[in-house]
């Protein structure tokens, strides 16, 4: 059906055309190129993955995760596996550089008898690496449309979007001979029978389930997979269809290649990491959550928005008694919903995901993600996480709520909430290190080592109880290691933009309902009773009931906590173990919404308490030994 | 006694004989590393251990390598 039948052309089209391809091979740059302005970015239902949408003609363009094939092994295999069962048509993205492992996947989209159309992309690197590729002669051999391109500077981005319509697949593949093994009866499109040969157990599971198993003859498919098989006989005809179209001039290794055998290598490799993550530090750390959060807090938001917006709520509402708790919800100093909570989304959040999002974007396009994961997998096994793990615990120094963002990136689920739970524990962010740090210098350098050693041991310490007691096993790193770039501008740009707007219209709503929350328990008292209810622990722990007062102030933001504690009349001993309990105690309420948001409610319950626990515990240990 | 991946040095060219993890040995077949000889590319001590094969480079965990079996090709280079 096209959209002059149905009136209205939008993305909710019933064709849906997928770009599909591994991971790193220019999916999305093809997808901006295709694309016709109107860009959706939403979170695929019930996953951590997100996809994006966009109009094409009279069909929806959708952008997948990369995968190497199409099965289950993880979040994002399982995505782009529904997306390409669904899609009418499919884009394959190939890196030509890479032809011998991407026709793997080429290949099994064609024995499920996708319509495909090839785009063989990155035609300019497979140059410079004296790659030669005969497209019409692998046209031929595919017997589907193959155009070769250069998405990122627009070359064949055309005569792409002229032959989807072009789209096919083989009548028939060699993949049928393993159809034979499948029960007589089932009832399976072709995509469905090459995943349950190939042993796909969610196919498996969905296929035998669709039937009435109602005679208890239904034979259990998950037995019927002969993956291997498969697997090894498509192999072979991959080498075929390689062998025949690529030649392959032998080149000196290019700068990228010596670069990342520098980075690969701990001598070399570690200083660049530790420059570069000592850079990022800086950039988010510095820059953007201290510099810029600053102006904007103290002088957009302080100065100007807030005098402005208080005012102009104080004329507008009249002065009756049933106006008082509405102006409190609206402008009260701690999170009013129109003033300080629209201060903490647009003077802090908003420059943190902008600035972390760059970061993030150039870190992929580089390359340098997987290199860095190797470079750290030794140390990080130790506390039941993989190398991947490593860009949360750096980030996290440099704002909590944002690394808790990236733990998506960690591999499966025990490693998130490993990874999630560590950084709301034991890594204090960036803005309240500055004030922390202000305070230790004031008490002496040995007490700085003191904080920065317990603060490790705790981590260590957690780290290893959780790997020890959470149920399975640490995944092993098992990652390809794309090809260094110079990332490009424009790419970078989109991308920051992209995830920064999806990441607003899923963050806004939750911090809107979390200010009205605490301002209803503040304005109902709630706050007073909490800190009297909190007095035997603030004893336990050595410190007066005014602690309270401040670790409540921690919940709102964490450097409300450190700055606190400025004018609180404490000795060093229980300066130092405030401190200590404030960074260990929860962190501030925007990461916990975002814990909440990425996990779900239970184990950010059990984070939240189990930080309550560990912070006091230490604190009380501290307060003994001390 | 078998060979196992752990011990290979960089430079070195051996072809994966088993892997035991049923989804990583998926993996690398789909890779096409389960095809022939690869090279071991680096090896950081008691680390990730990184393979190449037709300019793609896969990086494999310390643990995994230990468990994976290999023989030498051939002619090593
Ligand atoms: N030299 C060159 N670089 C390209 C080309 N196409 C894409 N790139 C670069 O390749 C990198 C990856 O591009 P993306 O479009 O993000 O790749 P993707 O396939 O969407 O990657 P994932 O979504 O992570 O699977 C970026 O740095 C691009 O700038 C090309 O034709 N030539
Ligand atoms: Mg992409």
């Amino acid at each position: 059906m096209s959209c002059h039948e149905t009136g209205g052309c939008d993305v909710d089209a019933d064709e849906t055309v997928a770009l599909v391809g591994c991971p790193n091979v220019g999916k999305s740059v093809v997808f901006g190129g295709l694309a016709e302005q109107y860009v959706d970015v939403s979170n695929y239902p019930g996953t951590t993955v997100d996809t994006t949408e966009a109009a094409f003609g009279d069909a929806k363009l959708t952008d997948t995760p990369g995968v190497y094939g199409i099965s289950s092994f993880d979040e994002e295999e399982r995505v782009t596996r529904e997306i390409v069962l669904e899609a009418d048509v499919v884009v394959n993205v190939v890196d030509a550089t890479q032809l011998d492992r991407d026709l793997f996947l080429t290949l099994q989209l064609l024995d499920m008898g996708i319509p495909t159309v090839v785009a063989l992309n990155m035609m300019d690197e497979a140059e410079a690496d004296g790659v030669d590729i005969d497209a019409d002669a692998l046209e031929a051999e595919l017997g589907v449309p193959v155009v070769p391109t250069v998405a990122v500077d627009g070359e064949g981005i055309d005569e792409l979007r002229g032959r989807v319509d072009e789209a096919r697949a083989p009548e028939s593949t060699p993949i049928e001979r393993w159809f034979d093994e499948l029960p007589d009866d089932v009832e399976a499109t072709r995509a469905e029978k090459t995943l349950l040969v190939e042993g796909d157990e969610p196919t498996a599971e969905r296929v035998s389930t669709g039937k009435v198993v109602a005679d208890g003859g239904v034979p259990a498919l998950t037995d019927v997979g002969q993956r291997e098989d498969v697997y090894g006989h498509r192999r072979r005809r991959v080498e075929e269809v390689a062998g025949g179209v690529l030649s392959r001039e032998e080149r000196d290794s290019s700068w990228a290649e010596r670069f990342s055998d520098l980075m690969l290598n701990p001598l070399t490799g570690t200083p660049i990491a530790l420059a570069m993550l000592g850079a990022i530090f800086y950039f988010i750390g510095v820059v953007v959550a201290q510099k810029v959060v600053d102006f904007l807090e103290i002088t957009v938001f302080g100065e100007y928005y807030n005098p402005v917006v208080e005012g102009a709520i104080e004329s507008l509402l009249p002065a009756a008694s049933w106006a008082e708790p509405i102006e409190f919800l609206l402008i009260n100093g701690n999170l009013g919903l129109l003033t300080i909570t629209v201060q903490y989304i647009v003077g802090v959040l908003l420059p943190l995901v902008i600035a972390f999002y760059f970061v993030i974007g150039l870190l992929e396009d580089s390359g340098m993600l997987p290199r860095l994961a190797v470079l750290t997998d030794r140390g990080l096994n130790r506390i039941g996480l993989n190398g991947r793990a490593i860009v949360p615990m750096i980030v996290g120094v440099g704002c909590v709520t944002m690394a808790v963002i990236t733990t998506r990136m960690v591999g499966d689920r025990r490693e998130r909430l490993i990874s999630t739970a560590l950084l709301g524990l034991a890594v204090p962010c960036s803005a309240q290190l500055g004030v922390i740090m202000g305070l230790l210098a004031g008490l002496g350098l040995i007490w700085w080592f003191g904080y920065v050693g317990v603060l490790l041991v705790v981590l260590g310490v957690a780290g290893l109880f959780l790997d020890r007691t959470l149920p399975g096993d640490s995944t092993p790193l098992v990652t390809e290691l794309p090809r260094m770039r110079v990332p490009r501008p424009r790419n970078i740009l989109r991308k920051t933009y992209n995830r920064t707007k999806m990441f607003l219209r899923e963050a806004i709503p939750l911090f809107g309902a979390t200010a009205v929350a605490i301002s209803a328990l503040d304005y109902f008292g709630g706050f007073a009773v909490i800190q009297r209810a909190l007095a035997p622990i603030t004893s336990l722990i050595g410190l007066p009931q005014e602690f309270a007062r401040v670790l409540l102030l921690g919940l709102v933001r964490r450097d409300f906590a450190a700055a606190g504690m400025t004018d609180m009349a404490l000795g060093t001993a229980e300066m130092f173990v405030g401190l200590v309990v404030i960074t260990l105690f929860v962190p501030c309420i925007l990461s916990m919404v975002m814990i909440l948001k990425e996990r779900d409610a239970k184990s950010a319950l059990l984070m939240w308490v189990g930080s309550w626990i560990v912070a006091f515990g230490v604190g009380g240990l501290l307060a003994v030994i001390l | 006694m078998t060979e196992v991946l752990a011990d290979t040095a960089p430079g070195e060219s051996v072809s994966l004989e088993r892997v035991p993890d049923e989804d990583v040995r998926a993996r690398l077949l789909r890779l096409g590393f389960l095809d022939g000889a690869v090279e071991c590319r680096h090896r950081v001590r008691k680390g990730p251990i990184v393979l190449r094969r037709n300019g793609t480079e896969m990086a494999l965990g310390a643990d995994l390598a230990a468990e994976i079996e290999i023989s030498h090709a051939e002619a090593d280079r």
